[in-house]
């Protein structure tokens, strides 16, 4: 008898994973996460107004794609500690202090049975320094800090976008203004409908939903 | 044994065959001028080559395959902007930095190569020699639809025996204007303003959708072509080498330099802030 | 009666009182002085050394400041075997963070990791209080610079200067005499050096006989903390008259 699961089980390459959409982009002052709004399971569309963000603290929000039920079971998990930090410390972690956290739960759920099939986008603002950050973070538990980042397709169209129109002192509507550039060619090149993004933003005040309207067809040139 | 040899082997060069009608050549499965491939001798050729090149599947494979590419064709009110990398790899290894990904049919026709290497050299060589001959028996140059159509037919025919050809041919004839036509070894063959391929074609697409407009200036359609490479060779493994730049005009087509990735790079993060992931200062 | 109640540290007294930690506290007044001092650039820690033999190495053995971690230092006043064991696990518990979120264990943290360890020696039965009190200095991002002190019952608190060891009521009054809100971190030294010589039995100090340590921000706005050398001291202790004479024996020394 064993306990060995194939290496296949583990790998995170099925396409429905890679067809979440998952973007952070940092600013001056602000970090701005968006997530495709379709949960899907096979062929199907399951819901088009998904969210697939967790708020750990009042300057962390956690975005994540990956595979089903691992997600948000992993998702909830981190926000439960980060909150128990809180209330036991009378101070939140840190951006960076719960990227790290985040990683090393990541790294030893990887090296158990049943590890946690998760790719995930960290933004935050420090509340100290008031500095803004973007960490991501892939199933395999390997975390970077970055000034932009994707996750799945995304990563193919919208990082050579960001490459060139990417500033780290950009401000919010121009911030804002480059999602629209990424938004719209998932739109035009990818041949699924992912039901738009939900976008929220991470200031020095907290985290606050934006109003994102994605209604407009965009067709290939 | 002599059924066996006749079986298996097959003469190096059929005998020519002039004077059938013009219009065949277009239609023709395979290339008329005893280029007859010689099949390996095994019941699917096709599975026989996929075991000896996937090397997906198997990283041992005996033969690896030179993928790696990206290449961009677009229209715009100044005529086409044809621009590739240089890079040719084979697995993980850099076979070479300074590869010719462009090759100039005519004077007024190019085509770009992408998938395995020695597919498309061999086959847009066969592409120039069928179009001078058209040239020569009509008296006047083929048009990029009828070009397009040449290879697509090509390709076509030996469907499923593991071709592995993604190309572009981008022309101007008095009969068309600017013409660009994709051509992939599935037999697609398509007509459009804007195309992309090889592995780095996502990120070419990426920025060059962005910005692209039809009423482009000369200017603006060359450096947002040769950005879109630059792109593209940044983010993708089997892409990089040098940006090799061509315009398509009314007169025929103008190449723009074959210009190292390396310098431009650094040029583009230092003056203009852009790869602002890139971290390290140059010193 | 005490009999029946001094023996077990996990038992009330009738009067309400857990006599092993009082006679833990009682142990402690009976060590060197140890005194820390908040500035508004830093922090500093002194103690006094209790010279025992002239055929101690000196430079060898740190007896009253321990580096806790990057961000943190202690000054310890109490049985020293007692003090390693919480200091090591302070480090433990300190680089543990470290691991786990990659940034510094802030402060109160770490005191309160070592606070609740010694609280619980005080509910458990069958076992000792730890008989030792600490003066910790130490930076975090949130709250700056603090300085904190905690005693064998597992309190603490934050101070702005404090002392513990023997001696300590009175240098508590001398520090609440001369302190002042805003002093720099040089005239927290100065201070300190004075309210020790007054504290200790000798009337002349010497780099021997006591120990420094200083927590402060460099210009370049990183934390550093700096346990003085002998030849650091002594220059103190000369810019404020409180040196022994080098060239000859002293009172102190004939007395030894």
């Amino acid at each position: 008898m064993s306990f060995q699961i194939p290496l296949q089980a583990q790998l995170n390459n099925n396409h429905t994973i890679r067809k979440h959409v998952l973007l952070g982009i940092t600013g001056q002052d602000f970090t701005l996460i968006a997530a495709s709004k379709a949960a899907m399971r096979g062929a199907t569309v399951l819901k088009a107004a998904d969210d697939k963000t967790r708020q750990l603290n009042k300057h962390t929000l956690m975005a994540f794609s990956g595979e089903a039920g691992d997600t948000i079971q992993f998702a909830e998990y981190i926000q439960a500690n980060a909150q128990l930090y809180s209330m036991r410390n009378g101070i939140d972690l840190s951006p960076s202090a719960v990227a790290n956290f985040v990683r090393g739960e990541l790294a030893s759920s990887l090296r158990s049975r049943k590890p946690y099939n998760v790719n995930l986008l960290l933004g935050g603002v420090d509340p100290i320094t008031l500095k803004p950050s973007l960490y991501w973070m892939d199933y395999l538990a390997s975390l970077a800090p970055l000034p932009y980042a994707a996750h799945g397709y995304a990563q193919y169209y919208c990082l050579s976008i960001l490459d060139k129109h990417h500033h780290p002192d950009i401000n919010y509507e121009q911030g804002i203004k480059i999602l629209r550039m990424c938004t719209d060619e998932l739109k035009r090149r990818l041949p699924i409908d992912f039901k738009g993004m939900l976008v929220k933003v991470i200031t020095k005040d907290g985290i606050r939903e934006v109003d994102y309207d994605d209604s407009a067809r965009i067709d290939c040139p | 044994m002599d059924t066996l040899v006749a079986q298996y082997s097959q003469p190096m060069f059929e005998k020519e065959n002039h004077g059938e009608d013009d219009q065949m050549e277009l239609y023709q499965p395979a290339p008329s001028l005893s280029l007859k491939f010689a099949m390996p001798p095994v019941a699917q050729p096709s599975a026989w080559l996929r075991a000896a090149t996937d090397d997906h599947a198997n990283p041992n494979c005996p033969i690896k395959i030179a993928h790696g590419t990206t290449t961009l064709a677009f229209r715009f009110q100044g005529g086409i902007i044809v621009a590739t990398d240089s890079r040719a790899t084979a697995g993980n290894w850099i076979a070479s930095q300074t590869v010719k990904k462009v090759i100039e049919i005519n004077s007024c026709l190019l085509g770009t190569m992408a998938g395995g290497a020695a597919d498309c050299q061999y086959w847009l060589a066969y592409l120039g020699m069928q179009c001078r001959l058209h040239e020569l028996r009509h008296k006047r140059r083929i048009s990029v639809a009828a070009a397009s159509k040449i290879l697509a037919n090509l390709v076509y025919s030996y469907k499923g025996m593991g071709l592995s050809m993604g190309t572009m041919c981008a022309g101007v004839t008095p009969s068309e204007g600017p013409a660009l036509y994709y051509i992939d070894s599935d037999g697609t063959r398509l007509a459009g303003n804007l195309f992309c391929v090889g592995s780095g074609q996502t990120f070419a697409y990426g920025v060059l959708d962005a910005e692209y407009r039809y009423d482009l200036t000369e200017q603006e359609a060359l450096e947002l072509g040769s950005r879109s490479i630059l792109a593209a060779t940044h983010r993708d493994a089997y892409s990089g080498g040098f940006i090799n730049l061509y315009h398509v005009k009314e007169d025929g087509w103008v190449k723009h330099g074959f210009s190292d990735t390396n310098p431009i790079f650094w040029k583009t993060k230092l003056e203009k802030g852009e790869f602002s992931n890139v971290t390290s200062e140059m010193v | 009666m005490s009999r029946r109640y001094d023996s077990r540290t996990t038992i009330f007294s009738p009067e309400g009182r857990l006599y092993q930690v009082e006679y833990a506290l009682e142990a402690i007044s009976h060590a060197g002085t140890a005194l820390g001092i908040l500035a508004k650039d830093g922090i500093v820690l002194a103690a006094e050394r209790k010279v025992t033999s002239k055929l101690l190495e000196q430079d060898t053995s740190a007896e009253k400041l321990y580096i806790l971690n990057d961000n943190m230092i202690c000054a310890v006043a109490g049985m020293t075997a007692d003090a390693n064991i919480l200091i090591n696990y302070a480090r433990q518990a300190a680089q543990k963070y470290l691991l786990t979120y990659n940034e510094d264990i802030p402060c109160e943290q770490l005191v309160r990791r070592l606070c609740d360890l010694k609280q619980g020696y005080t509910q458990h039965g069958g076992l000792r209080p730890f008989g030792v009190s600490f003066i910790y200095a130490g930076y975090d991002p949130q709250r700056q610079f603090q300085l904190y002190q905690s005693n064998p019952s597992g309190n603490y608190g934050g101070w702005k200067a404090t002392s513990v060891g023997a001696n300590n009521a009175s240098a508590q009054s001398l520090l609440k005499q001369d302190y002042k809100e805003d002093c720099d971190l040089k005239e927290a030294c100065g201070m300190a050096v004075k309210v020790l010589s007054k504290t200790m039995d000798s009337t002349k100090l010497s780099s021997e006989k006591i120990e420094f340590a200083t927590v402060g921000k460099t210009k370049d706005g990183r934390i550093y903390h700096h346990l003085w050398g002998a030849d650091e001291i002594t220059a103190l202790l000369k810019e404020h008259n409180l040196a022994r004479d080098e060239s000859g024996l002293d009172g102190d020394q004939k007395i030894v």
